[in-house]
């Protein structure tokens, strides 16, 4: 008897009996799914953090080579090109207050040309400095090309000995570059430049202080401003004769100044003849500015929808609305980013010419891809998310809360207001950051439609910003991904951006649980 | 006072007249997110509807769902103008002298979208198939044997984090471990774990939630009388976990169908030139090539080339019929979950 019980029976498997075998079955298959959802943080770790030294060694060559010295001079060239842009602006305004006048475009060229002559002879008085710049830079350049036929040579040579083929790797001629003495030359410009800021500064002044016809063109208020920046830039000027002195090529670049360069530049900038930058925070201002837009479009809507169903509406009506609203979700992403291309893009810029919004100061918009355009169907795709977690956190307050208002004499409004948004707050809150969460990591709708021009918009142009076109963390993936070689620094970088992501995505759904778990207790 | 007068009517005060007013802003804000999305809708369906169907028998424009993307030429040709597909084109070229100096031409704008049908309907399957299993049995296993120890309970969270995670990512993550670590290069294998892996924690998460909300006593019963822990899973968890397992693959199915991001470099082309099993030296020769893909398409004709009268029927038509897919296969989806919800009540 109790032979049969214990003796094995039916299907066996690898020693297994049949629900064993079943158990391991559905165990590995757990087991795989969830090392490969592993591998993905592993592989993105791993691609990414070799930026870090990738990046250090970027930098290194930047000040090795003496780049990082000329960039001190040419920054201030840069300083004195925006100083003219002043002047530049105000002849912009002239023009158009003698078009008003009804003047020829003739009469007006030659009205201004005592401006003109001004400007020009502004512009000049940086000439010398701008040929310094330029001479030294080539020479910079030059440096820098022979340290990266250097790293690849030692590229090759890694890889032949990391294949057992030592004897090829040392013939493989690794050309010493003798960092030192090649910038000397460039080290050598420090009193020329200090000639140069001399010059310079008898020229400006001689060009603000003198009695000059163009110069007092320039309206009063634009002139004094002018002014003291040209005062400024020339305190600029000579601090850089200091900032020369110090600069030290020998400086260490730390470890993790790779990082720090990636997370806190704010330039990316690729494929460059002078040196790649690859600062996240345009990108991310991107990506974050879009994302806002979205919201405020999203929020108030989403949020309003799923009050008015679960509250205001009646049966009928909100079982139409509730899965019209859902079924927004599944509009694919990058149809509505076609729709933004062919359609939206176009009417808003049409909007932005009528005539009654003219005395919008920054209307009509020059771009029809903008930050705008990708943010309003971002903030479709978000209502759904948002409406459905809202619509649960509303629906999930207890009935006799509401009872118990009533019955205390309070309004519907005050119902609503009092008690019942403020029980379902936390799941509203949780909501709107899930919905950020899936407008932060969208991908189609910002890479067509946000313009993708890599800046940081200008946010002192107030709401013009809005109409500014924007890049994206998401979109620079998708654009510039199937163009870099793999194993390269900008491929490495963009293993960065994606970890960004990463985080950044899983931050916010930890948060958002956070708040979910954290504030239920209340209601109770 | 009046003894007529109800005193429980509501008095036209202020309090009421603002609560209208609110009350209706919430009705505006919800109907212009309806409008909106309408709006949407509409227009890219009457825009490209004209690419589909035709007023005339068989009613629907064969070619544009049976040829490949080719370049579109115009041209006048005795002094009518003349808008033709390359390969008509070259037909056309051989016959007659085309003088035209005006002629130009715009890629992807003639012919069918058939290849991107079928490469869509190929990711899409091979990856169903690759999330269902896995992430099926992984629900299966969490939920009925993982029990609720620390590790289990850890895996659980981190499974419901990475759904939140950005497709994008999991397309360079793809491309990183599939395309250039194991070397399959752009292919039609690639895309497949790429999508299933992007759409696995959200089959996961929606499959042990149906699972977990069929009661406890069910399985205890089955289990008192006897039967082993398989038999048990078998006839009372699955069948009535099944109806949220097929709502949320469906879902999952929308989803895979919809994105684009993480086919964009994992197994999607521009162009090709032979439908996936025309001129295979080796049977995984399949699998190792990549596919046309409708989104994709639609990202390249809605980015590449010039928005104008010759293009439209291309990009509207190709949107509308994506667009058609994926909204069916979601409405599916719910129709057949408020269905399903009602028959299944316990």
């Amino acid at each position: 008897m109790s032979e049969a019980l214990t003796k094995p029976q039916g299907f066996r498997f690898l020693g297994l009996d049949f629900d064993a075998a079943i158990k391991y079955f559905f165990g590995g298959n757990a087991f795989v799914a969830v090392a490969v959802l592993a591998l993905i943080t592993i592989f993105l770790f791993k691609e990414g953090f070799g930026f870090i030294a990738q990046n250090r060694r970027n930098l290194q060559v930047y000040r090795q080579a003496g780049l990082e010295y000329v960039d001190i001079m040419r920054a201030r060239i840069d300083s004195h090109t925006k100083l003219g842009r002043q002047i530049n602006g105000a002849r912009l305004n002239l023009f158009k207050d003698l078009q008003k006048q009804g003047k020829s475009l003739d009469e007006i060229n030659a009205l201004l040309a005592p401006l003109d002559e001004f400007s020009g002879k502004f512009s000049d008085a940086a000439e010398g400095l701008r040929g310094l710049v330029s001479d030294y830079g080539d020479v910079a350049v030059g440096i820098k090309q022979r340290a990266s036929e250097i790293q690849d040579r030692l590229e090759e040579k890694e890889m032949l000995i990391a294949n057992g083929r030592a004897n090829d790797a040392e013939k493989v001629v690794v050309p010493l570059v003798d960092f030192p003495g090649a910038r000397k030359v460039i080290l050598d410009t420090a009193p020329q430049y200090t000639e140069l800021c001399g010059t310079m500064r008898t020229t400006l002044i001689g060009l603000i202080n003198m009695p000059n016809p163009g110069y007092e063109m320039i309206p009063l208020e634009v002139r004094s401003r002018f002014k003291s920046d040209t005062l400024a830039f020339l305190d600029y000027l000579d601090q850089g004769k200091s900032e020369l002195t110090a600069w030290n090529p020998d400086k260490p670049v730390g470890y993790f100044d790779g990082l720090v360069s990636f997370l806190t530049h704010p330039e990316w900038l690729t494929a460059s003849f002078w040196q790649d930058w690859y600062g996240v925070i345009p990108l991310f201002v991107g990506s974050l500015f879009v994302s806002v837009i979205a919201l405020l479009l999203a929020v108030p809507l989403g949020v309003s929808a799923a009050i008015y169903v679960n509250q205001i509406a009646g049966n009928r009506e909100a079982s139409y609305i509730k899965p019209a609203i859902e079924f927004i979700a599944a509009f694919p992403s990058v149809v509505l980013g076609f729709f933004g291309v062919a359609i939206l893009g176009e009417t808003i810029r049409a909007i932005s010419g009528w005539h009654c919004l003219s005395w919008i100061s920054f209307f009509p918009i020059a771009e029809r891809l903008n930050a705008t355009t990708a943010g309003i169907l971002l903030g479709l795709m978000a209502v759904p998310t948002i409406f459905s977690l809202a619509e649960d956190a509303i629906n999930n307050v207890p009935v006799h809360f509401k009872e118990a208002s009533f019955a205390l004499g309070a309004s519907k409004l005050q119902t609503l207001v009092k008690i019942i948004i403020p029980a379902a707050l936390s799941g509203i809150i949780a909501a709107v950051l899930l919905g950020f969460g899936r407008v932060i990591g969208e991908t189609m709708v910002v890479l067509l439609c946000a313009g993708n021009r890599i800046q940081i918009p200008d946010f002192t142009e107030g709401l013009g910003a809005f109409f500014q076109p924007v890049h994206t963390m998401t979109g620079i993936i998708a654009q510039e991904m199937g163009e870099v070689p793999s194993g390269s620094i900008h491929y490495r970088a963009l293993f960065m951006v994606a970890i960004l992501l990463f985080l950044l995505a899983l931050g916010i759904n930890f948060l958002a649980q956070r708040i979910v778990r954290r504030f239920k207790i209340s209601i109770g | 006072m009046n003894a007529s007068e109800n005193i429980f009517q509501e008095k036209s005060s202020a309090i009421f007249v603002v609560e209208k007013i609110i009350f209706w802003l919430f009705r505006i804000a919800t109907y212009i997110v309806l409008i909106f999305s309408a709006y949407i809708l509409l227009t890219i369906t009457f825009k490209g509807i004209g690419s589909v169907v035709k007023l005339s028998p068989p009613f629907i424009d064969v070619p544009f769902l049976t040829k490949s993307p080719e370049t579109l030429h115009i041209f006048q040709f005795e002094g009518k103008p003349m808008q033709l597909g390359d390969t008509e084109y070259r037909h056309f070229a051989a016959t007659h002298t085309v003088n035209d100096p005006n002629e130009s031409t715009v890629a992807h704008s003639a012919g069918g979208i058939f290849p991107c049908i079928v490469g869509t309907v190929l990711l899409v399957v091979g990856s169903m198939v690759i999330a269902l299993v896995l992430g099926v049995s992984s629900a299966i296993y969490l939920s009925e044997y993982g029990g609720s120890g620390r590790i289990v309970e850890a895996l659980r969270l981190a499974i419901l984090n990475l759904a939140g995670v950005p497709s994008i990512v999991f397309g360079l993550f793809g491309f990183a471990m599939f395309v250039i670590y194991f070397k399959w290069n752009v292919s039609l294998l690639a895309g497949w774990f790429t999508l299933a892996f992007m759409v696995m924690p959200v089959i996961i998460t929606a499959a042990e939630e149906s699972l977990r909300a069929v009661p406890q006593g069910f399985r205890e019963g089955s289990l008192a009388l006897g039967a082993t822990k398989w038999q048990t899973i078998r006839s009372n968890v699955l069948p009535y976990a099944m109806p949220g397992i097929l709502t949320s693959s469906i879902l999952g199915i929308a989803r895979v169908a919809g994105e684009t991001a993480p086919i964009m470099f994992t197994a999607a082309f521009v162009k090709t030139d032979q439908l996936p099993w025309q001129g295979l030296e080796h049977v995984q020769d399949f699998f190792f090539r990549g596919v046309m893909a409708l989104p994709y398409h639609i990202y390249v004709v809605s980015s590449k080339i010039p928005q104008n009268e010759y293009t439209e029927r291309m990009q509207y038509g190709s949107a509308f019929v994506f667009l058609l897919v994926v909204a069916s296969i979601a409405l599916t989806s719910m129709i057949l979950r408020t269905r399903l919800r009602k028959a299944y009540k316990w």
